[in-house]
């Protein structure tokens, strides 16, 4: 099965690499035998869009899979403890804060500060739900719902002191996208996302017996504490660096971790993998059909995945069992 | 070697939910602790299962401090069946069970868990989703995955004496069971001690308690009201005052075993 998920992700790699507003003959190009122009689009324009797009949708997905065993909640999101808002509120910070800021320099400062944004509003989750004698799941999720009240809160607020080319900035960031890829802003973000998502497909065994309860997951020899402290920090940091440089992309985190456990079963060695390949798959076909459907003009990405995702969230609240 | 408690106090907020308690489990014996609601049983299996640390008192795991212990050192050596809760996502029985597997060879696995699951009567259900199992089926499969957490490979199990000390702490193994499997689960508890297991077990029917425990404890508000073998706690007087209701128990010689009722 993750053989056939493997082969689905190389499958919309192909034809997200091959399908663009400009025709170019994927042939050709392996060939070597396509103009310069062509070349020029593929390498330096789709190229890198995609792989931002790979990368993203893979690290929603792990990261939703990751938060949804840790809070035994199949509704749990990145989008839904704060992760991606806090994410969102440091990118902003720096987009009016620094709008001067091009170059090099910003394609290393928006992802780290994006990611000090996600981190430092988790880490106030977790310093705030454990603050209570214990560090349990309810309280996070409600925690996470001021949190992101509170986010909204300063993102409006630099919305409304920005400037009308910020605003416009903003906006069109804040709507979620893979448009604006170079290969300058994508590597730092992709090197961020990886080596922060990469530990958290070791813990599938965790997050299995964690399903137990807190209790039986540390009588069956899990350092508890330790396990939520390595969830939440991978995916604060992986989201954040992914929030930086395509926006709030919503539901792939969410509904890609379902189709997973539909296909392959609950076990999270292999819902984590899966959720990479697919949520890998997912973000580029969007991406594709974002950028291609009304070419050469291109719908934002988030517009898609939530037309997508908000029906199936509908349908998986009538079909989730009280844990 | 042995699971013990010295002195233990413990404090939950402003109540004090131990004091003064002193227990030890010693491999190859069975011993059930008795109560009324809100004795502390409970909380006490759980200091000894090392997850809530003593407010006064030791708490130790063959000599060692149970909190210096990290969780993997402790769950290679004891393992607990609480009340079951249900499971967010959809796994199967076999996969449940799997969770007790604490080596990391996977070489033995299948037939050890075949054998657990044949012991406790869940062979059938292995396909089964855990979620769809009733709440006796799910206490048994939890049984079985802390069983196969005691299993240890055949060159330690060659006598008792050369096997690892483990110990199993249940908190009533026998809420959602039938009077068969009931029969079942206490009988296997009682087995484990021939694999040098020392099993400590909450239980609320005390004639179950006086026919499969070597030893029986005997919490009241907190604190240790008697101890030892179940006919020397188990008497009208102790009883009766315990659980501030009359209390009978009477030999029954043809059963040869005590048959303790309320009155």
């Amino acid at each position: 099965m993750i053989g056939l998920l493997g082969a689905v992700a190389v499958a919309a790699l192909g034809l997200s690499l091959a399908i663009g507003a400009v025709p170019i003959s994927m042939w050709e190009m392996l060939r070597g035998a396509s103009t310069g122009l062509d070349h020029t689009i593929f390498m330096e324009i789709r190229a890198p869009r995609v792989v931002l797009a790979g990368f993203v949708g893979a690290t929603l997905a792990l990261a939703g899979a990751s938060l949804q065993g840790l809070f035994r909640n199949p509704l749990a999101d990145p989008g839904l403890i704060g992760v991606s808002s806090g994410g969102a509120l440091g990118a902003v910070c720096l987009i009016v804060g620094a709008p001067t800021l091009t170059g090099a320099l910003a394609s290393y400062a928006l992802p780290l500060a994006a990611v000090a944004g996600s981190v430092s509003v988790t880490a106030f989750l977790y310093v705030f739900s454990s603050r209570f004698g214990q560090f349990s799941i309810v309280t996070i999720v409600l925690v996470g719902i001021a949190v992101n009240a509170l986010a909204g809160v300063g993102i409006g607020l630099f919305q409304y002191v920005s400037d009308d080319a910020s605003l416009r900035t903003l906006t069109f960031w804040m709507m979620g996208s893979f448009g604006s890829s170079t290969w300058s802003t994508v590597l730092p973000a992709v090197v961020i996302m990886a080596v922060a998502a990469l530990p958290l497909l070791f813990l599938g065994r965790g997050l299995d017996l964690l399903q137990l309860g807190e209790a039986t997951a540390f009588h069956l020899g899990i350092d508890v504490r330790r396990l939520k402290r390595r969830v939440i920090l991978c995916t604060a940091v992986a989201v954040g660096a992914g929030v930086a440089v395509s926006g709030i992309i919503g539901f792939i985190g969410l509904v890609v971790p379902h189709l997973v456990r539909l296909a392959i079963g609950a076990n999270h060695r292999f819902v984590l993998a899966g959720a990479v390949l697919l949520g890998a798959a997912l973000a580029m076909l969007a991406d594709t059909v974002a950028r291609s459907l009304l070419a050469p003009a291109e719908i934002p990405v988030s517009l898609i995945t939530s037309a997508l995702g908000a029906p199936f969230f509908l349908w998986l609240i009538t079909r989730v069992r009280p844990a | 070697m042995m699971l013990a408690v010295r002195d233990a106090h413990l404090k939950l907020g402003a109540t004090s939910v131990l004091r003064q308690v002193s227990l030890e489990v010693t491999p190859g014996s069975v011993t059930a602790l008795v109560g009324p609601n809100g004795a502390g049983k409970t909380s006490l299996l759980r200091v000894l299962a090392g997850e809530m640390p003593l407010t006064q008192g030791h708490a130790s795991l063959n000599g060692r401090t149970l909190n210096r212990m990290s969780p993997q050192e402790l769950a290679r050596r004891r393992g607990v069946v609480t009340q079951s809760t249900a499971m967010a996502f959809d796994f199967y029985v076999d996969e449940v069970l799997e969770m007790g597997w604490m080596h990391n060879c996977r070489a033995n696995l299948a037939r050890a868990a075949a054998q657990v699951a044949g012991d406790c009567g869940i062979a059938h259900l292995a396909g089964r989703r855990f979620n769809t199992l009733s709440g006796g089926e799910q206490q048994r499969v939890q049984f079985a995955r802390a069983l196969l957490q005691a299993w240890q490979p055949p060159e330690a199990a060659i006598g008792p004496e050369r096997r690892e000390p483990f110990y199993l702490l249940l908190d009533e193994p026998t809420s959602s069971l039938d009077l068969a499997h009931e029969q079942l689960v206490l009988r296997l508890a009682r087995q484990a001690r021939d694999y040098n297991i020392g099993v400590l077990m909450i239980l609320h029917d005390l004639n179950l308690a006086s026919h499969f425990a070597d030893r029986v404890v005997l919490l009241v508000g907190g604190c240790l009201a008697a101890t030892g073998r179940p006919e020397e706690v188990f008497t009208d007087r102790i009883l009766s005052s315990a659980y501030g209701t009359g209390v009978h128990v009477e030999w029954h010689g043809q059963l040869s075993r005590l048959f303790i009722h309320a009155h």
